[in-house]
């Protein structure tokens, strides 16, 4: 019993030394023959100090980089962006419309129900590598599960 | 403009509702969620409803959108979604009758290349052809649902 408990206690602790946990990602599943999607997760930083998200990695697509869209006036924009800074026992959401992961020159296509896996890097020195499954990516506000969850977590924050 | 089937003219729809938007394919957020709000309130409306709407999507990305991937793009959302694209002449004068705006971006340290900033809304144009509204690409399939309903001529 003991042993066991020491066995799963080394198991975990890989993950017990990051301070950021990622929950909920996944990728959008785009048409047939687009070159690019986005990916979307929540990170939950528990530490007292700031970490950022520095890179992400996917056998998925030739190049993944951190992005994000603004809303000036009217138009949006859409600009690389070179960290996602999760502040100190905060939580950052990257969903549509704001920052994102972008996957650009997919390798595969990207279909409901697939997965794919990417690797997170942080500041922190840490990485982490996840299953993302795919989805269609629903209007927010129809999500209602989904809109529960975030609103839920968001709370925890403040 | 040019769709994969022929040209487009906004006078291909009298007698139906058009949701228009104006992006670009590579675009891999808001684009795709303003087409989803328009797939869910397409298949939200009442089927004998369904026949009177369409949608129709204005790639300001001609370089890298031709028409064929424009279909199979606006396909994968519904079918009664239609991508057009044309020169730079007739989507400025489309961009510019709409009140619109699109911006090409050189993107120097992203293997994107280029971005094209673009306002985002859902322009709603009527059975006659003329312009009757316009909804943020953030609303909900609800507001869109209505918005369509109120332009539908009742039976």
């Amino acid at each position: 019993m003991r042993k066991l408990l020491i066995a799963a206690l080394l198991c975990q602790s890989t993950f017990a030394l990051a301070d950021i946990v990622v929950s909920e990602p996944y990728a959008r599943a785009v048409p047939h023959g687009q070159l690019n999607s986005a990916a979307f997760m929540t990170l939950k930083n528990s530490g007292n100090k700031a970490v950022d998200l520095i890179s992400a990695s996917s056998p998925a697509a030739e190049h993944v980089e951190l992005h994000t869209h603004s809303n000036v006036d009217g138009v949006m924009q859409m600009r690389q962006i070179n960290k996602v800074t999760i502040e100190a026992n905060h939580t950052t959401i990257l969903k549509p419309g704001g920052h994102h992961v972008m996957l650009i020159g997919l390798q595969q296509e990207l279909n409901e129900g697939d997965s794919i896996p990417m690797t997170f890097t942080f500041s922190d020195g840490t990485t982490q590598e996840k299953q993302l499954p795919i989805k269609f990516v629903m209007p927010m506000n129809m999500d209602h599960s989904k809109h529960t969850e975030q609103s839920t977590e968001h709370k925890h924050t403040h | 403009m040019q769709s994969a089937d022929g040209p487009v003219s906004l006078s291909d729809y009298r007698g139906k509702v058009v949701a228009m938007y104006i992006g670009y394919s590579a675009c891999p957020d808001v684009c795709p969620t303003a087409l989803a709000i328009m797939r869910q309130a397409f298949v939200s409306l009442p089927p004998e409803q369904q026949p009177f709407v369409a949608g129709l999507f204005v790639s300001v990305d001609p370089e890298r959108d031709t028409p064929e991937k424009l279909k199979t793009y606006t396909q994968f959302f519904h079918p009664a979604l239609t991508g057009v694209t044309g020169t730079k002449s007739e989507i400025d004068e489309v961009v510019a009758l709409y009140g619109a705006f699109y911006r090409r971006i050189e993107m120097e340290d992203s293997a994107m290349g280029y971005a094209v900033d673009h306002s985002s809304r859902i322009y709603l144009i009527g059975p006659q052809g003329k312009l009757r509204n316009t909804i943020s690409h953030n609303a909900s399939p609800i507001e869109l649902i209505e918005a369509l309903q109120a332009l539908l001529p009742s039976s």
